[in-house]
């Protein structure tokens, strides 16, 4: 389906993959968009010197300038554009060094061609907190600690890192974590941080032999787990729906299940005192 | 976010089967289901099924939405069912519980007939 014109942008494909360039282009430019593409690093950087992108797809392993320093170049230009980087190289190190340097996601390759449309229709829909910056605390491969603004798109964006640094766990196991790890982190931006990009989550995600550990700390006063008549944890055990009938009577948007679903997709689900800080664990044996 | 892709109706009868494409998630994507059955329902179209197979992606506020919208149309006398949901979609209405509130169908056809329409 071709983008309407609103959502068509220009974009360049950088990889020394002739044959995922052409298939890459040829879809993107079916969906309307206009395309560019460079085989190398050196051309990358010619054409992002010479013309605006508003997204880069970029190739990590580049057979003469790396894609990372390709990524700082394009951070660089007086109007950045959104870079998606795309590689084989699914090494803590290197994803770290991405989110660091601000790619806007991380795909690992092969990736089915829907994947890359999705990433790019989220770029395009983002584009206005696309600017907003990660601020990487720790970043070593055990201990990934983040800061980020409170806007939703972050979630998406954090989530897609968070989960390439457990590339090796079970789909489904991966899936569940996944799930409940954005669960948390939307609560956090958008009931502890309010939506707004001046105040900031704060993530930390610990690998250790026999477990994942995530915290997620909030900016907002907490919360008291006995006045949430409005979710799905409170519901008599006969009555599923009641939490759905309080949020219509308090006006509130539809949902109030993330608790409850998040309670059966880690291990444990631990609050600090104030209830503006979490950790969800999951073990692995 | 661009989240919810697409919506297809298509009428069996008084049965409306909405045919969802993409992701149902807390980024406004709920927001084009909320609307386009609140029209059914304040059309009179209150027997409802919604084709989950090309879901994506499902998250609490797009099950919420779920909730919100089949409480919307019983409220009216009909009912808002479901069909073909993905294993994990049908996992998070189980451990959310509401795999006892929703009815779920695995054809088409059983989803029509449970509303006592005899499929065409």
């Amino acid at each position: 389906m071709a983008a309407n014109t609103a959502s068509r942008r220009r974009i360049l494909i950088v990889d020394d993959d002739r044959a995922l360039r052409f298939v890459l282009s040829e879809l993107l430019s079916d969906a309307g968009h206009t395309v560019d593409q460079a085989p190398d690093g050196r051309e990358a950087l010619r054409r992002l010197d010479a013309g605006a992108f508003d997204i880069v797809l970029l190739d990590i392993g580049l057979p003469d300038v790396s894609g990372l320093d390709v990524l700082a170049h394009a951070r660089a230009v007086a109007s950045p554009p959104i870079v998606v980087m795309m590689t084989a190289d699914d090494t803590p190190e290197t994803l770290i060094a991405a989110v660091r340097q601000q790619a806007y996601r991380y795909l690992r390759k092969p990736f089915a061609p829907t994947a890359i449309v999705e990433v790019i229709d989220d770029a395009i829909a983002s584009a206005p907190s696309a600017s907003l910056s990660i601020e990487v605390v720790s970043a070593r491969p055990e201990w990934v600690e983040l800061v980020a603004p409170c806007v939703l798109e972050m979630a998406d964006r954090i989530q897609s890192f968070v989960m390439q640094l457990e590339t090796n766990l079970p789909e489904p196991v991966r899936e569940s974590v996944a799930q409940a790890f954005r669960e948390m982190l939307t609560n956090a931006i958008e009931w502890g941080g309010k939506l707004d990009p001046q105040r900031k989550v704060r993530i930390s995600c610990v690998r250790a032999k026999r477990l994942l550990l995530y915290r997620i700390a909030d900016p907002g006063e907490g919360f008291n787990i006995d006045k949430l008549r409005h979710a799905a944890i409170s519901n008599p055990v006969d009555s599923p729906l009641e939490h759905a009938m309080v949020r219509e009577e308090q006006g509130l948007r539809p949902g109030g299940l993330g608790l409850m679903m998040t309670r059966s997709l880690v291990d444990e689900l631990i609050y600090n005192e104030a209830r503006n800080e979490v950790v969800l664990i999951k073990y692995l044996d | 976010m661009p989240g919810l892709q697409g919506i297809t109706e298509r009428r069996v009868g008084d049965v409306t089967i909405l045919k969802l494409e993409g992701r149902l998630v807390l980024e406004e994507s709920e927001i084009p289901l909320r609307d386009y059955v609140n029209q059914l329902v304040a059309n009179g179209r209150v027997r409802i099924v919604l084709d989950m197979r090309n879901v994506t992606r499902l998250d609490s506020a797009g099950i919420g939405m779920l909730v919100s919208k089949y409480l919307t149309a019983c409220s009216k006398g009909g009912s808002l069912k479901l069909l073909q949901p993905t294993v994990h979609s049908r996992y998070l209405l189980e451990i959310t519980k509401l795999s006892t509130v929703f009815e779920i169908f695995e054809s088409e056809d059983e989803a029509v007939r449970s509303f006592g329409v005899t499929p065409v």
